[in-house]
């Protein structure tokens, strides 16, 4: 972030600190008793989508909405993005209204599915909203570029979506989301419709923005995936808030301990079975780790991709962990 | 009938026009926002409650404020980019351009150029048929694009970047526009090159050698061309031109001796010269007669009977004249008194009032129409020495008058004094002429006027008085018709009698007729895109079509609506239908008839006053005069563009409110 954009972003502060004095520039959202019903076209209720959400986001975490279909995650996300109007209470981004169209310069949105224009091409898509942030066309030019780099996207970007296969649609969403470096970044089911592949790299990318500073909002009901990279998860349900807290400590089995230790011959086994015997404890299991499938495909892949991508103008897979 | 329906607002100007427009227009925007206000603070109450309905108009109302001042011409020409983009990939402009290239193809195999007028015919072919494919395509892509969106879902990722909801409708209006125009610039300059060329034509003499040998000795006993009519008298041969794009010519030598001082010929016409004896010059000039509204010029090359004639292209079809109209038209009935409107004869005495050539009874009437020209000066003529006057002439029989002529007027022009009572009065001679009965004929009024200088005594001196420097001295001058055939009647409108001013450039006039076409896109574009921001795609064309036939129709539909008409309004017209009674006959006076009748006002008046939504295309659209050969003036040009922009401000604001008031998601 260049000089001016800090000081910039100071004033707003300070305006927003005068105009409201509850606004603490480290919570980035937060959701007010927050309800919505659906109605049908003669105001009859239809759905209560949301019932009092109360939340808060805090600056530089990532934080998980979490739920089995229609349990209102995205409905809350819509909500604070303003494509929905709340029923009762309030929704603040960035100390502002959800409704007011000037907090989204600092926000990064990819919808659940990667809503864009199938005419366009992937260097026309980023044009097109780096554009829409008044972005000049030197900046927007390179942005539109590192972007199409990151998300490996190159050798495909002056093809129309249309003929795009959807996780390439979705990685150019992720790009159009990212075109104004964001603050704030909020996905909608993340790794719906990715392989394996595409997961893992949307969730390094995740861990990434965080490691950047940025804060991340995101809605899944992938259980495993919102573990991987999330810091403190909401959990909805039927509309209604049921958990709220850090991850780790939500999903910490406090009576349980595991240890895991490497070249220990089979005859020591008795012996610590013993200790903990000694000790008061019981030995739930003592066994070899299995590998998770999907590290077993990535390590196939990589192997194969590796070899495969000499010579080829296809980038080479990215995975960092 | 080659009168203009609907030619006077050729009247109006753009500085009598602009306050009442803008009164009109800052009335209805405070109307129509005070309406929007309620029914939105309805809506919002029924939904929230008055208090919090309070809330969200007044929020509303604030937000809107910066979203207008702060409109990015930036992210508007991103939004107006990418709809361009959409109509190109996704054809629409493909398509609509095939269409009208397949029109063009195999239009001219349809048009029959042996018409009347075939310049006519032409250019209503392209100016309508251009009309209506713009039209049609501006209500297409403007009505699918935003409710796609919507329906895509592809709207989320716009709204949710700083889009203000006024970028989002200015864009698109502009992105449509800047499609329709490019579109519509490449149509107009087809069109032009299409009528031009597809007018383009010669022809030959009939016979052999293409010279004076090929042409006819008159009967002297019948003096008829060989299509049976009566030949000028001054013609020495006759012939005819071969039959070509559906017409032929007929030609005719004639013989015109001048003073050797007269004003010299267009040399390509004259096949020889010869000096009389009496020093006089003898001409024999070959004239091609006008038929289908053109004429030929002759080349001759060499002299007299080896003389060989060569046709030129067509001459005459693309005019654009600059009509000087009458600042007044007041008519006298036969006792001379003034008579609003002139004589009433019926159902056409709507469109013109007549005056009586007198009748039997009265054989000296008073009966006359004066058209009274103001700035009536000679640098505003291309030729002031010889005028053009052209008069359209309605006319009444009585009886059937004299079958070997038409009905005979005069003209006669007099000087307007600033004080009558002290200043000498300039009246010219009578001229009579017969009358061509609703067609435009076209009088040649030489600057000079023989006539009479009557002073105040009533002393009158004979002279040739100049037009400008003595009539029209203090520029204002009146020309006086009558009907000079008693128990007849002549009926003329303003727009009826003009001098033609100057001719102007036929391609600036084309120019300026798709102008007018340019600006009923914009309206139809701003309306569409201001529906599709709250219907789907379907109902949005059919509100925009529903809004475009009002438009084009808005004058008839309020005539026929009225309940004065016979047979009532809706609800009485229903009622005769089905009680079968005649629409002559009064309803019997009874409660239930007042019931029905005030009714039917009540209705007339909530359906007259919707008419008024609907744009008056009508004040648009100029292929009409385009096709008559009338300039089109800038000032109704200026008057359409406002037009235009007012229904596109007033769209475009419609369009924000309800983007901004609707929910984007489901």
């Amino acid at each position: 972030m260049s000089t001016a954009e800090v000081k910039g972003d100071e004033k707003q502060t300070k305006r927003l600190e005068q105009s409201n004095p509850d606004y603490d520039p480290n919570i980035v959202i937060e959701a007010q008793n927050l309800s919505k019903v659906y109605r049908d076209f003669w105001g009859r209720q239809k759905v209560r989508a949301l019932k009092a959400l109360d939340l808060e986001v805090r600056k530089g975490e990532v934080f998980g909405l979490l739920g089995p279909n229609g349990s209102g995650k995205s409905t809350t996300i819509k909500l604070l993005l303003g494509l929905l109007f709340p029923t009762g209470g309030r929704a603040l981004v960035f100390g502002k209204d959800a409704t007011e169209v000037t907090k989204n310069e600092k926000i990064g949105y990819l919808p659940e599915e990667s809503y864009l224009y199938r005419f366009l091409t992937a260097e026309e898509t980023l044009d097109f909203y780096g554009r829409l942030f008044d972005m000049p066309v030197k900046v927007r030019k390179e942005r539109a570029k590192e972007l199409i780099e990151k998300v490996g996207l190159t050798w495909a970007k002056r093809r129309q979506l249309r003929e795009y296969s959807k996780g390439m649609v979705r990685r150019i969403g992720l790009a159009q989301a990212l075109i104004n470096d964001p603050d704030l970044i909020l996905l909608d089911e993340p790794t719906s419709g990715l392989d394996p592949l595409g997961t893992r790299e949307m969730k390094d990318m995740i861990v990434e923005l965080k490691e950047q500073g940025k804060t991340v909002v995101m809605c899944s009901h992938l259980l495993a995936d919102v573990q991987d990279v999330c810091d403190r998860i909401a959990i909805l349900y039927q509309g209604e808030l049921k958990e709220l807290g850090r991850v780790d400590s939500l999903l910490k089995v406090s009576e349980e301990t595991q240890v895991r230790f490497k070249n220990v011959p089979e005859s020591a086994f008795d012996e610590i079975r013993d200790v903990i015997k000694k000790h008061g404890g019981d030995v739930l299991s003592m066994e070899n780790p299995k590998t998770t499938l999907e590290e077993l495909f990535l390590t196939i892949v990589r192997e194969s991709k590796g070899v495969l991508a000499i010579g080829q103008n296809e980038p080479p897979i990215k995975c960092s962990r | 009938m080659t009168n203009i329906d609907g030619l006077n607002d050729q009247f109006m100007n753009f500085s009598q026009w602009l306050p009442g427009a803008i009164g009109i227009f800052l009335a209805l925007v405070l109307a129509l926002s005070l309406i929007g206000v309620f029914f939105g603070f309805l809506v919002a109450t029924y939904r929230h409650g008055p208090g919090e309905g309070f809330y969200i108009v007044a929020q509303t109302i604030g937000q809107s404020i910066p979203d207008f001042f702060g409109t990015s011409p930036r992210r508007v020409m991103a939004i107006a980019r990418l709809a361009v983009k959409e109509s190109i990939r996704r054809r629409v402009v493909m398509v609509t351009f095939g269409v009208f290239a397949l029109a063009l193809l195999f239009g001219g195999w349809f048009m029959n150029s042996g018409t009347d007028h075939p310049d006519r015919v032409y250019v209503n072919f392209v100016s309508f048929g251009t009309q209506m494919l713009i039209l049609l395509m501006g209500v297409l892509v403007a009505s699918f694009s935003l409710p796609d969106d919507i329906k895509n879902k592809t709207i989320y990722t716009v709204v949710t970047k700083p889009v203000r909801a006024t970028e989002i409708v200015i864009g698109r209006v502009v992105g449509f526009m800047l499609i329709g125009t490019t579109l519509l610039a490449i149509m107009g300059l087809l069109s032009y090159l299409f009528v031009i060329r597809g007018l383009a034509h010669t022809h030959q003499v009939v016979g052999e050698t293409q010279s004076v040998l090929s042409l006819n000795d008159i009967d002297p006993a019948t003096r008829l061309n060989q299509l049976g009519r009566r030949v000028s008298a001054s013609a020495v041969k006759e012939g005819m031109t071969t039959f070509d794009d559906g017409h032929r010519h007929p030609i005719e030598l004639i013989e015109d001796i001048r003073d050797p001082d007269s004003l010299p010929f267009n040399p390509e016409n004259v096949v020889s010269k010869e000096v009389l004896p009496d020093g006089r010059i003898r001409y024999l000039r070959l004239i091609v007669e006008e038929v289908s509204g053109h004429t030929h010029n002759v080349k001759i090359d060499g002299q007299g009977d080896d003389a060989r004639f060569t046709l030129s292209n067509s001459k005459g079809y693309f005019k654009a004249r600059v009509p000087m109209y009458a600042q007044d038209l007041i008519f006298y009935d036969s006792t001379g008194a003034e008579k609003e409107g002139g004589i009433n004869i019926g159902k056409e005495a709507q469109v013109r009032g007549y005056i009586d050539g007198g009748s039997y009874a009265n054989r000296n009437t008073l009966s006359n129409a004066q058209f009274v020209f103001e700035n009536f000066d000679a640098a505003r003529f291309d030729n002031a020495e010889d005028l053009v006057l052209e008069l359209t002439l309605g006319v009444f029989r009585s009886t059937k008058g004299d079958i070997q002529r038409r009905v005979l007027a005069s003209m006669q022009f007099e000087s307007i004094p600033d004080n009558p009572e002290i200043d000498s009065k300039f009246v010219s001679d009578k001229i009579i002429f017969e009358t061509e009965e609703y067609r435009v004929q076209i009088r040649s009024i030489p600057r000079k006027q023989s006539g009479q200088l009557i002073d105040r005594d009533g002393n009158a001196k004979t002279g040739t008085f100049d037009l400008f420097d003595d009539f029209a001295a203090n520029g204002k001058v009146k020309l006086i018709i009558r009907c000079e055939d008693q128990n007849q009647f002549l009926g003329m409108s303003r727009s009826d009698v003009y001098f033609r001013q100057s001719e102007r450039s036929y391609g600036w006039n084309f120019f300026k007729a798709f102008v007018g076409i340019w600006a009923q896109m914009l309206i139809v574009v701003s309306i569409a895109v201001a529906l599709s921001t709250f219907l789907s795609a379907p109902v949005t064309i059919v509100g925009t079509v529903v809004l475009i036939v009002i438009g084009f129709n808005s004058q008839f539909i309020r005539n026929m609506m009225e309940p004065e008409n016979s047979g009532g309004g809706p609800i009485e017209s229903f009622y005769r239908i089905v009680t079968q009674k005649n629409m002559e006959i009064d309803l019997e006076a009874s409660v239930a008839t007042t019931l029905l009748e005030q009714t039917d006002i009540l209705l007339v008046k909530m359906l007259t006053s919707l008419t008024y939504i609907a744009p008056d295309f009508s004040s648009l659209n100029f292929s009409q005069l385009l096709s008559l050969g009338y300039s089109i003036r800038v000032d109704n040009i200026f008057v359409a563009l406002l037009i235009a922009l007012g229904f596109f401000v007033g769209f475009s604001v419609l369009g924000y409110f309800s983007l901004k008031t609707r929910e984007i998601a489901k």
